[in-house]
């Protein structure tokens, strides 16, 4: 009597834990294909700050940005990148890509105080980032350019807020041929 | 009648390609996660960290933990991302970290110190003489690292540990 309830017992946890791992293993696979999406193809972030004003709000947009493009070095001055900070690792930025290696890129140091503008040439392997608004923005005119690697992502498409959805291609910022 | 059965042939032979060829991209997946956030082997080769490693080319296994949790410290060798080419990855060591004073010869008679700044690491090649780094290239940041090295297999029967 013992042994037939036992064997019932065993059979019924054995079929539990088997829908479990099923339904477990399932779960882990979604995971896994959401994590590949959005290490090697497109990831969605939230901006918020002062230092992009023009593009994003003050409040926070949230926003598409596609990593093949930077894998394949397909992007240009005038688009809107992510990348890491240099001086913290761990934090990501939004800010507008004005020159690659090699581009001359004029800029204006500090736009509280003068309109002085300085020259720099872009070093080999390096990126010249700048936000929107120069007037309260910490960028390349403070840290200098950008190891090319700390590039994260190339920002397309503006999601939320949903009046504000759209295609976000080149900043509307300023001339990025200065 | 015989099309019939070489559809039904067809069909199964397809679903079984299916399944190997599921299995296998399983596989890969397995091991590009864990090339990735655990522990790949890498071959790492040229003259910039001898004598730790070889010339023609030495196969080391580097760790992907530790960058991320912070735990990259001075003398650690590492994987790191070049800023003057973001496709090479190079193999030295790390001599300060941020906050660190640095002093290292630019020419035999001239030695010149520098702070690295936050964020930052300064990496050297053991081999002073024939290495191309942060006394060329300045201080790295911190976000370029790819991997911490913690073992290497010599073509000897001798496995050093670092």
């Amino acid at each position: 009597m013992v042994g037939l309830v036992g064997r019932l017992w065993n059979l019924q946890y054995k079929s539990i834990v088997k829908e479990a791992s099923g339904k477990a293993l399932a779960v882990a696979k979604f995971f896994c294909v959401l994590h590949v999406t959005n290490t090697y193809l497109c990831t969605f972030a939230l901006a918020y700050g002062p230092n992009m004003v023009l593009t994003f709000n003050l409040t926070g947009d949230m926003f598409l940005a596609e990593r093949l493009s930077i894998k394949f070095g397909k992007v240009g001055p005038g688009d809107i990148v992510l990348l890491r900070y240099p001086e913290s690792p761990r934090k990501v930025m939004v800010k507008c890509l004005l020159g690659l290696e090699s581009h001359s890129v004029t800029y204006v140091v500090d736009p509280m105080k003068s309109d002085r503008r300085d020259t720099v040439v872009v070093p080999k392997g390096h990126v010249w980032v700048e936000g929107d608004n120069i007037y309260n923005s910490r960028d390349s005119r403070q840290f200098g350019p950008v190891p090319y690697g700390l590039l994260e992502g190339k920002v397309f498409c503006k999601i939320w807020p949903p009046k504000e959805f759209g295609s976000l291609m080149k900043s509307g910022m300023k001339d990025p041929d200065l | 009648m015989r099309l019939l059965s070489y559809m039904g042939q067809w069909k199964s032979a397809a679903k079984e390609v299916l399944d190997r060829t599921a299995i296998v991209a399983k596989f890969l997946c397995l091991l590009h996660v864990t090339n990735n956030y655990l522990c790949s082997p890498t071959l790492v080769y040229g003259p910039s960290m001898l004598p730790t490693l070889n010339l023609t080319g030495d196969v080391v296994l580097a760790e992907h933990v530790s960058h991320r949790i912070g735990k990259v410290g001075t003398g650690d060798v590492v994987l790191v991302r070049s800023p003057v080419d973001p496709r090479r990855i190079l193999t030295k060591r790390v001599v300060g970290m941020e906050g660190d004073t640095v002093s290292f010869y630019v020419d035999p008679m001239y030695s010149q110190t520098t702070v690295v700044p936050k964020g930052h690491v300064w990496i050297q090649g053991d081999n002073t003489y024939a290495s191309s780094d942060s006394r060329h290239f300045g201080s790295v940041p911190y976000g370029l690292i790819q991997g911490k090295v913690f073992f290497r297999e010599s073509n000897e029967l001798r496995i050093t540990r670092f």
